[in-house]
């Protein structure tokens, strides 16, 4: 066992080549490799911890021990533990003389140090020495803690030897000074903006790799203004250009593609400079056409950079030919098996819907098994692609699948997402209101806390508007089926706050309106509700108000108010609250309590919420009791400015009065009758649009949405469409009754369920037809439901057939039948269709455009001209020398991670050790030579790095 | 743009962190366990993606080691894929068929090539040679420094003994 020991130990000395570690950061990495526990690693570590405090401190310990001190410290921090008692001797080592020292400082400060660490006004001063060092190795160590330490207040004292760099006869010095000032760029744009000339230089460099450091910053900037930028495009598509015509040295080719990162960054680029500009793009085409046809669709490498061309082709001016052969490379990325290709597929194809949204059709059964795949994140995936072609035909069968998946999952961040998602969704397509308040109470159920309370307020709104003003009995239909729905609800422990307020309002609104359920069932559920939730201030207000207004509904209506034994001991206990808005609330409400019918009813009228209130701001009605009590001898009133004279006590207490009466106040300006408007107290701005039952400035907003919906309802209803333009509310009064109206509009959605439902039945009916045609498809069992929900998904542009069938209900059932039909046709024609499209276009014209390119080109700057001359000569004999080398390795590389997947699920399992030996043995060819394998193996088994310590399969080389 | 990358081992051992966006050590910690959960618990068939936080974390698993970035959500994934396939050749190349082990001993080396692939949270040299030149050049001059300190340690080891 000794002996293994320091075979180990010398064997990982040796291999490491830098500095030797010592005996005792050999043995804390094996005893924390060696823990079972987080506990028992947290004491090591904290042991470990305690040593180095002592050591760092003592003033002679030499400095080949400090390095090594501060590897451990490395160490340390990376197990998340706080190392920053040794964060200033990570500094002090920058300003060491030896580079290996310096190294190793600058190393850790960049690991240590946030770019806003007090520490870091300590380095500037080193690393304005280091950027002037002869030796190139220096300033690029310098540099790269340029790149991460430097932050908007110390730019200015490295600038100029940053820019100096950039000429320095080290490419890469000059790759890490472009890099820096992209970071300065980010930090602080104004500091360097007289610097961005700089860029457009660099990109002309020898040097690929500083060209290709100079397209990070151009990027940026090009992000911000694009229009600057337009005279580069013609130098993008010759680099691209040359690029993917290898040009470049062979040392760039990743996997048999030419530069395949640099080639990536131009497309982004190009895509940004050709977004909504046809003659910059007619400049690309050629070259696009070109890399998609040349793009090696087997290797990942080839087909980020396939994916990237899609982006950027559904970014410029559209050109047939470009999106059809993106279309093509899309539906391989769907077909794949590759789960990552499939991500990318579906992320393509968001993209591409927006230009040519009938691609969507043919890949409808791709994307629903995407929907169902159990993997989370193409899920996600799949939802933002609905989420992006929804439209009023298919936003049931979308928000409830959403809604179905939010319920599923505890990512809080996600939830959120997609609840406001569905809320968008809802108010912006919803086919009838009963439909979206059902919806709503599905959200607010399972995520209402996440959801913006402005939501609540549209709902609450919502169900107090009704239709419109010419359908009453709608109206109290929808409100009574609210309140039935929310009696239910409001029984369940648990609910958001948000969810609850809308609750309280709706049930003292129109708890008792249509008579179904008496007050003192309401008030009762009222009173749980506010026990149940006893903490929430904002929720009893909401109660206390609901309660208000259904005893005054009572007495109004002159029946006797019995109050509830438990509503009275609320009420007593919000007396003496200690909230001043509650004890307001419940004040008032046992003010209006004792009060007659014809007084309660001029305080709280039935169903007044939507009346608009006409303010008197001169509070003119007081005139003549102003005037009497004047003629009666009392003071004039002075105005606050002219008061100036009073003591500044009394001044002070008029405020403090004041601010404090902001909270009481509020209630009273509840009351219908004028009164001053005042400002709404801070604790409940956020839902002080609904808690009175009147405002003034309630109903102005109203409409305003309301008339903005009016231009876009007309055109936006029935086409596939993404809402780009913003999101429109569909959910104003006026816009409704504007677009049709209102009952024919609910006919055609009742009708549109009805047909969804007479699919599912004739699609069972229909599955003898459906076989001949299945069996063209690769799959050739695709379930009914899955059609059915292709079907109500998709069925977008077989629209027009099937609104005629809603007009005839009776002829539907055929009907649907074959538009059913015609929906799978359609999908498994799509091949067809996709070979017949080129002839019914026009021939895009590319070869023309290919000569203009050549033509405008060749006066212009051609920066890898010269450099071709340059770098082909010299490199290329190089290259083959190093080709030879590095091809064995490349597929070996490739082929662990295609083991992987039989691997990882026999690694729990340990193979026992002699096992290994021999499979080592059996390869003598992978390595250099078994002996060292078979060291490292014993290493590994005799550090034992791992908490089993029993499985020397998890240190199986990499290469095995 | 890159906002770290992290190594970890099956066990969820950090073997390799560095942060191109400011994070403090508590953040630190907690996205690192909060990604290693995720990560560590995905099937060997899904998507090599994440999404988390509105952002993208791409991940790889090479034998017992999965390496980590995360970038933003318009970035190409693939292309980071990718690009951590270019570091672990990289590293490969360096280490000569590189394991878990080697970087558990030589983290700092690991780092140094990091360096001079990433900069900034953006792909700084994509060429394998141009890499490993500068690294070969850096060791050289180390080596050189520490064949000078070494003779001084040397005495100074033997004296303190």
């Amino acid at each position: 066992m000794e002996q293994l020991k320091t075979i180990g130990r010398e064997l990982a000395m040796s291999s490491q080549g830098g500095f030797g570690q010592s005996k005792e950061f050999l043995d804390l990495i094996k005893s924390i490799g060696e823990t079972r526990s987080k506990a028992e690693e947290d004491r090591i570590v904290l042991r470990e911890i305690d040593t180095l405090k002592a050591r760092l401190s003592s003033p002679n310990t030499p400095k080949f021990k400090l390095k090594e001190y501060l590897m451990r410290l490395i160490y340390v921090e990376m197990l998340g533990h706080d190392a920053s008692f040794g964060y200033i001797h990570a500094v002090k080592m920058t300003h060491d003389e030896s580079l290996s020292l310096k190294r190793t400082g600058y190393l850790a400060v960049t690991l240590f140090l946030n770019e806003d660490h007090d520490l870091i006004i300590l380095i500037v001063n080193t690393i304005q020495k280091d950027l002037k060092s002869d030796n190139y190795l220096v300033v690029c160590a310098a540099l790269n803690a340029v790149c991460r330490l430097i932050n908007e207040e110390t730019i200015p004292a490295v600038l100029p030897q940053v820019v100096e760099l950039l000429g320095h006869q080290k490419e890469a010095v000059r790759k890490k000074a472009v890099m820096a000032l992209h970071r300065f760029y980010q930090r602080s744009p104004g500091s360097v903006s007289h610097l961005i000339s700089n860029f457009r230089k660099r990109l002309c460099d020898n040097d690929p790799g500083v060209m290709a450091a100079s397209l990070c910053p151009l990027f940026d900037l090009i992000v911000i203004d694009v229009n600057s930028y337009k005279d580069l495009t013609v130098s993008f598509v010759n680099i691209l250009k040359q690029v993917a015509e290898r040009r470049l040295p062979k040392s760039y080719d990743y996997h048999q593609m030419p530069a395949p990162f640099i080639q990536i960054k131009l497309l982004k680029i190009l895509s940004l400079l050709g977004n909504g500009d046809k003659k910059s793009s007619e400049q690309m085409y050629t070259i696009l056409g070109d890399i998609i046809r040349k793009c090696d669709s087997d290797s990942n490498i080839g087909n980020a950079v396939l994916y990237e061309c899609i982006c950027c082709v559904s970014s410029i001016h559209p050109n047939p030919k470009l999106l059809e052969s993106a279309a093509d490379t899309i539906s391989k990325f769907l077909k794949s098996d590759s789960h990552n290709l499939k991500y990318l597929g579906i992320d393509a194809l968001g993209r591409l819907i927006r230009i040519s949204p009938e691609i969507a059709e043919q890949h409808q059964l791709a994307v629903i098994d995407c929907l169902e795949d159990p993997d989370d994140t193409l899920k996600r995936k799949t939802f933002d692609l609905l989420y992006k072609m929804t439209k009023s035909s298919n936003v049931e069968v979308i928000v409830d699948r959403m809604i179905d998946y939010m319920i599923s999952i505890n990512d809080h961040h996600y939830k959120t997402e997609i609840a406001s998602r569905c809320v968008e969704l809802a108010e912006q397509f919803a086919p009838s209101n009963q439909w979206f308040i059902q919806t709503m109470n599905k959200v607010f159920e399972h995520a209402g806390d996440l959801v913006n309370p402005k939501v609540a307020h549209n709902l609450m709104r919502l169900i107090a508007e009704g239709f419109g003003e010419d359908d009453d009995t709608a109206d109290s239909q929808l409100r009574s089926s609210a309140v039935e729905s929310y009696l239910r609800i409001i029984g369940e422990p648990k609910l958001p706050s948000n969810f609850l307020q809308v609750i309280c309002w709706v049930l003292g609104e129109y708890g008792t309106a249509d008579g179904k359920y008496s007050a003192s069932y309401i008030t009762g559920k009222l009173c749980d509700a506010t026990e149940a939730h006893s903490t929430d201030d904002t929720v009893k207000a909401y109660a206390v108000t609901a309660l208000m207004k259904i005893y005054s509904f009572e007495i109004a209506a002159g029946r006797k108010v019995d109050m509830l034994p438990e509503c009275q001991s609320l009420i007593e206990e919000l007396l003496a609250s200690s909230s001043t808005d509650l004890q307001q609330r419940a004040y008032e409400l046992q003010a209006v309590i004792c009060l007659d019918a014809r007084a309660v009813e001029n305080i709280m009228p039935m169903d007044a919420n939507c009346e608009d209130i006409e303010i008197d701001k001169n509070l003119s009605f007081l005139d003549a009791y102003v005037q009497e009590s004047l003629e009666k001898g009392a003071q004039p009133y002075i105005p606050e400015d002219v008061r100036s004279g009073l003591s500044n006590i009394s001044n002070f207490r008029s405020q403090d009065h004041e601010s404090s009466t902001h909270a009481l106040r509020f209630e009273a300006y509840e009351l219908p009758k004028p009164s001053v408007p005042s400002k709404v107290p801070s604790v409940l701005s956020s839902s002080a649009e609904l808690v009175p039952i009147t405002q003034p400035s309630y109903v102005a907003e109203v409409h305003q949405p309301a008339s903005s919906a009016l231009t876009v309802s007309s055109s936006g209803s029935s086409e596939l469409k993404l809402r780009l333009e913003g999101v429109q509310k569909k959910w104003g009064r006026p816009a409704f009754s504007s677009t049709t109206p209102s009952p024919s509009s609910s006919d055609t959605f009742g009708s549109n369920n009805g047909t969804t439902q007479h699919e599912s039945i004739s699609s069972t009916k229909s599955k003898v037809h459906n076989v001949s045609y299945d069996s063209r498809k690769q799959q050739t069992e695709v379930s009914s439901e899955k059609k059915k929900l292709a079907a109500s998904l998709f069925g977008g542009a077989s629209k027009s057939d099937r609104k005629q069938s809603y007009s005839g209900q009776k002829v539907s059932k055929t009907n649907s039948h074959a538009s059913d039909k015609s929906i799978i046709a359609e999908a498994t024609s799509s091949s067809d269709t996709a070979a017949v499209r080129p002839t019914s276009q026009p021939p895009p014209d590319l070869l023309d455009l290919g000569e203009q390119t050549v033509t405008s080109s060749a006066p212009s700057v051609d920066p890898f001209k010269q450099l071709e001359g340059l770098l082909n000569l010299t490199q290329d004999t190089t290259n083959l020398s190093s080709s030879g080398v590095s091809m064995p390795d490349a597929p070996d590389l490739m082929s662990i991670y295609a083991d992987m997947s039989s691997s990882s699920q026999s690694t729990t399992v340990a193979p026992p050790p002699n096992v290994t030996k021999a499979h080592l043995a059996k390869q003598p060819s992978k390595g250099s030579n078994v002996q060292e394998f078979l060291e490292k193996d014993a290493l590994v088994r005799q550090v034992g790095v791992t908490p089993s310590g029993q499985n020397p399969n998890l240190f199986k080389d990499l290469l095995d | 743009m890159i906002h770290f990358v992290l190594l970890i081992s099956r066990q969820g051992k950090v073997r390799l962190t560095k942060w191109y966006s400011p994070y403090s050590q508590k953040e630190r910690t907690k996205v690192i366990r909060e990604l290693s959960g995720t990560i560590l618990s995905r099937g060997p068939k899904l998507c090599n993606f994440v999404e988390w936080r509105g952002y993208k974390v791409v991940y790889k698993r090479y034998a017992s080691l999965y390496f980590c970035m995360c970038i933003d959500q318009d970035d190409n994934e693939l292309e980071v894929l990718e690009i951590i396939h270019h570091f672990v050749e990289i590293l490969d190349r360096y280490f000569g068929s590189v394991c878990e082990l080697d970087l558990i001993f030589n983290f700092h080396k690991a780092y140094y090539i990091l360096d001079e692939i990433l900069i900034a949270g953006e792909l700084q040299e994509s060429s394998k040679k141009t890499v490993a030149r500068l690294i070969a050049a850096q060791d050289s001059l180390v080596e050189q420094a520490k064949e000078q300190a070494g003779t001084i340690s040397n005495m100074i080891a033997q004296a303190t003994k």
